[in-house]
């Protein structure tokens, strides 16, 4: 029963936030300065009544929200028109509709792009992720149990190097010593290889991954380090566990089956805030290996000022990453029997 | 009535900040990350002392200046406009160094506010601002500053202000938890029942103890802010009047020095981000082992290898066969970098079947520590110096781990005190009762080694339908009774029981105790019970250990011990302890402390609290003497003569 509230209350709360981020995201492309429309197009020969065939083809011409016809700079409209007839409605009924606007630069739907986008950040992160998660608590654990031996130190001194490292200086640094040893030099698959065997497509994606994964790896697994460290020296200083040692379990089935689970509480939980820092990862991975995921949509809307693409990865990215967080409450409730609603 | 001795410490507000310089000198880590930090510094300040060239000119540069290698007019090169790459490393340094500080400002003033807001206000306000900073803090913070700075121009101002806005929500979370600790302590309660405003509070309370946190927090917030800022830069959204480390890298690996090999242009702005934010993250971990110490060690840590005694001769067991486990002169020692810390000297004892032998003194005095070493738990830094556990015809204290792992529980068992942390959170009590009967009985069929454990959990009064609860869910005396299960669990010869009552009330106490004697006469089991508790100890024991100091004061039958006690800490702990049969007698408690084990003094440890010492006590360490029916005293008043 307990459960039960503890569920409805962290669904209610991720479904709150991802409204906080729908407004918030309609919002700042609203109140920030820069006229879409003008940023969209440099070109001086761009007439006025062209202009104005744009902003009805995005649908800026309708007022913002009721009472505001604009917000930067904010002016003042009339409060009683008819609120489905704003921008904000339509964006809402839009997004319901799976209709994340039109792109700029292609004049087509974002959520095309996206959606093709979308995997491919999916396939990269995922790798990086989990390689960089396995790494990071085989690397912990050892010196967790090893604790201030010459394995800890120096399992914490790599810890401590791999988090201060940029993301994008060893990505940059990896690509110039790959594309000298017969790697990629970047892109997700070798152009016109189509025709090809599928055996041998998967496999040329693959060595396309290698360098930007490693570099993924290499970045997040610090952190995971640092943390099951810290987490699994905590739970075996616990009186539980000396008592599994009392009865007589070998050290090996301590790790195994009192350590483990109650050290990767935490990182449960860590994993999920981490997605967030992970997308700010892929952004940077994706720029350097030209890779064409979400991040590099982001950098490319970015060069282009195409900002109904940027406003819509960055949705995309903040509601994954809201519903990641929820998935990690979940699964830490499942680990955890002492969960309770708070 | 047991032996209330717990010091009362003084509940001084004093800043962790104060005297923190001579921990932190011995702290490698954090002195390599402050030297680094402020070798940084230096270069930023002084750099237009320090850079050969001023990259704000181009002057006589030219086409063939671009992506020249490393040379002695330019040390590490030159970029894809042919400045000297040096040159602009060292203006570089100050980019990263104003933006991390000024943004980690401004969100560490802000998650500082609201933090401090959140716990000491509380209610609804706190519900509210926690509600706020949970949403950004799931938020992806780069996305979101891409976005606002792509939307507004990209100066430095402006990086700063949008990296800082949104840098402050683990601040925050910091500071809040901090706060509401620091709320309910006694000198804030003190304050305000003496008047005083909720902002004198705030600064002159609470502040200074959130302080040490906020600023490991701030080193960890700059990092980040100089790792965005590179980062937003990279990307093409750095201020394009003033050449950050991000954007030389941004401008060398969009013209070509991919291609043509100019590693040092790759190479070097990078270096100067890893620079400094390893420098930080090293000072931050530095700091934070300094501010918040902890014990490194648990466990699974191997302890140190017994100190071989001469060899003991087994076959001259001199009592007879009845003896269960001969403990001999056994010795313990805490030993750490600084100083070694005699737990335990020279302790003897037999324990023979069937017998219940009281183990009493202080806290302090050195229990706990000889119980841990007859099993061979004694933490990392805990090392038998001499002596032997005889048990059968094995010495305890050499076997290896592997052969202790094995008499562990089934010869000898232990019931923890505070049965609360004693039980794994997350598996059920019953699993964990199974898991010590499946690892001794190898080979048992599942249905009988679950049949078994709800015959153990019967035995201690629960009933079946609790076998698979998870600890939370029993009550104290539930835990503390299904620990007695699960130390009966594997039929053990011995069985410890340190402290099993100590923090449940006395109606459980009874009940577990009685239980504990019951199971004794049932099982024939031998049991070492550790004790503050005399009354119990006259109730149950047959014989009795009284320690203090970490050496046997005196040692007899229970009826020795209560009709003719000895020695003089014997004699005040029994003054301490009320007699039902002299209801007139005053009780009096004995003045003082047990000694602290690292600053033993010189002769008898009780000296400095007996009130019959005389001068050889300080100087000479007592002997154990035997008086008749193996008594045991180690007192000079005893060889003497001179008993009361």
């Amino acid at each position: 029963m307990k459960r039960y509230r503890y569920l409805l209350q962290k669904i209610g709360w991720s479904a709150f936030t991802i409204l906080f981020v729908l407004v918030l995201n309609f919002f700042i492309f609203r109140v920030l300065p820069g006229d879409p429309v003008k940023a969209g197009t440099h070109d001086p020969r761009f007439k006025k009544e062209n202009q104005e065939a744009m902003r009805v083809r995005f649908g800026l011409d309708k007022p913002v929200i009721n009472c505001f016809e604009t917000l930067n700079p904010i002016k003042v409209g009339d409060c009683w028109i008819n609120p489905f007839d704003t921008q904000f409605f339509i964006y809402l009924r839009n997004l319901i509709q799976g209709d994340l606007g039109i792109s700029y630069h292609t004049n087509g739907p974002v959520s095309d792009i996206l959606t093709v986008r979308l995997w491919n950040t999916v396939l990269l992160i995922g790798a990086g992720q989990i390689l960089s998660i396995i790494v990071g608590i085989v690397f912990g654990l050892f010196a967790a149990w090893k604790a201030r031996t010459a394995i800890d130190y120096s399992a914490l001194i790599t810890g401590l190097v791999a988090w201060s490292l940029p993301t994008f200086w060893l990505g940059i640094i990896l690509l110039f010593w790959g594309s000298r040893h017969g790697f990629p030099i970047g892109g997700r698959i070798t152009p016109g290889i189509s025709s090809y065997p599928l055996s041998y497509q998967i496999g040329d994606i693959a060595r396309h991954m290698i360098l930007p994964t490693l570099t993924y790896t290499i970045v997040y697994m610090g952190e995971y380090l640092l943390i099951m460290r810290s987490s699994l020296m905590d739970v075996l200083s616990e009186d539980y566990i000396l008592t599994a040692k009392a009865k007589g379990l070998s050290n090996f089935q301590i790790l195994k089956d009192h350590a483990l689970k109650n050290a990767m509480l935490p990182i449960v939980t860590i994993i999920a805030i981490n997605l967030g820092f992970t997308v700010a990862g892929a952004i940077q991975i994706e720029r350097v290996f030209s890779w064409p995921g979400l991040g590099g949509a982001v950098y490319e809307a970015l060069e282009r000022r195409d900002y109904p693409l940027l406003q819509g990865v960055f949705l995309l990215i903040a509601v994954s990453v809201v519903i990641a967080n929820l998935i990690a409450d979940l699964m830490y409730s499942y680990l955890d029997p002492r969960v309770q609603v708070e | 009535m047991s032996i209330q001795t717990a010091e009362i410490k003084p509940t001084v507000p004093s800043s962790p900040l104060t005297g923190f310089w001579k921990p932190f000198r011995k702290n490698r880590m954090g002195v390599v990350g402050l030297l680094m930090l402020v070798s940084i510094l230096v270069v930023a300040v002084f750099a237009p002392s320090l850079a050969p060239y001023n990259p704000k000119t181009s002057k006589g540069i030219s086409s063939r200046d671009i992506y020249n290698p490393p040379s002695a007019l330019h040390w590490f090169g030159t970029d894809d406009a042919g400045k000297d790459v040096l040159s602009n490393f060292i203006y570089g340094s100050r980019v990263s160094l104003i933006v991390g500080f000024f943004a980690a400002f401004i969100s560490i003033v802000i998650g500082g506010v609201i933090g401090i807001v959140a716990g000491f206000y509380g209610g609804r306000l706190e519900n509210l601002l926690m509600r706020f900073t949970d949403t950004m803090l799931v938020i992806p913070d780069l996305p979101l500053i891409v976005v606002i700075v792509a939307l507004t121009k990209p100066s430095l101002l402006n990086i700063i202000f949008v990296i800082g806005l949104l840098g402050w929500t683990t601040t925050a979370r910091i500071v809040r938890s901090q706060t509401l600790a620091v709320k309910s302590r006694k000198f804030v309660l003190r304050a305000r029942a003496i008047g005083a405003g909720n902002m004198h509070i705030i600064l002159h309370h609470i502040l200074p103890l959130v302080l040490p946190l906020l600023v490991v927090n701030a080193i960890l917030v700059i990092s980040l802010a100089i790792l965005n800022e590179s980062t937003l830069s990279f990307l093409g959204l750095g201020d394009p009047t003033t050449a950050s480390w991000g954007q030389m890298l941004n401008f060398a690996f969009d013209r070509g020095a991919m291609s043509t090999g100019a590693w040092w242009a790759l190479a070097v702005p990078g270096l100067g981000i890893v620079w400094v934010v390893l420098s930080l993250t090293l000072l931050g971990h530095g700091l934070e082992q300094v501010l918040n110490p902890r014990l490194e060690s648990h466990h699974l840590m191997p302890g140190r290898p017994t100190v071989q005694s001469e060899v003991v001769d087994l076959s001259n067991n001199r009592s007879d066969a009845l003896v269960l486990l001969d403990v001999r002169n056994l010795s313990v020692h805490y030993v750490n970098d600084k100083q070694v810390a005699k737990a335990v000297h020279n302790v003897s004892f037999q324990l023979h079947e069937g017998e219940l032998i009281g183990l009493v003194g202080e806290s302090g005095c050195g229990k706990t520590t000889l119980m841990m070493a007859l099993m061979r738990l004694l933490p990392a830094a805990g090392q038998i110096t001499s002596g032997s556990v005889l048990y059968g015809l094995q010495d305890l204290a050499t076997l290896s781990e592997e052969e202790m792992a094995e008499i562990r529980w089934k010869g000898i068992s232990i019931i923890f005190q505070g049965a609360m942390n004693a039980l794994n959170p997350v598996r059920t009590v019953g699993d964990q009762i199974a898991e010590a009967i499946i690892k001794h009985m190898p080979g048992m069929p599942h249905g009988v080694v679950n049949a078994r454990v709800i015959e153990l959990l019967n035995l201690v009064g629960i009933t079946a339908e609790h076998k698979d609860h998870y600890p939370h869910q029993y009550s104290g005396g539930m835990r503390q009774r299904a620990m007695i299960a699960m130390a009966l669990s594997c039929n053990p010869q011995v069985v410890i029981a340190d402290e099993p009552t100590t923090a449940l009330d006395v109606m459980i106490q009874a009940q577990i105790l009685e239980l504990l004697d019951s199971l004794r006469k049932k099982l024939g089991l031998a049991i070492i019970f550790v004790t503050h508790d005399l009354g119990v100890v006259a109730e149950m024991c047959d014989s009795v250990l009284v320690m203090y100091g970490g050496v046997t004061a005196e040692y007899a039958s229970v009826d020795t011990i209560y009709n003719n006690p000895q020695h003089p800490y014997t004699q005040e702990l029994l003054k301490a302890f009320p007699d039902l049969t002299k209801p007139e007698k005053r009780l009096t408690s004995i003045p003082g402390y047990p000694p602290k084990l690292e600053a033993l003094p010189g002769g008898c440890r009780f000296a400095p609290r007996c009130p019959v010492a005389f001068e050889r006590c300080t100087t000479e360490m007592p002997k154990l003497h035997e008086l008749n029916h193996n008594h045991i005293v180690s007192c000079h008043l005893v060889e003497n003569n001179r008993v009361r």
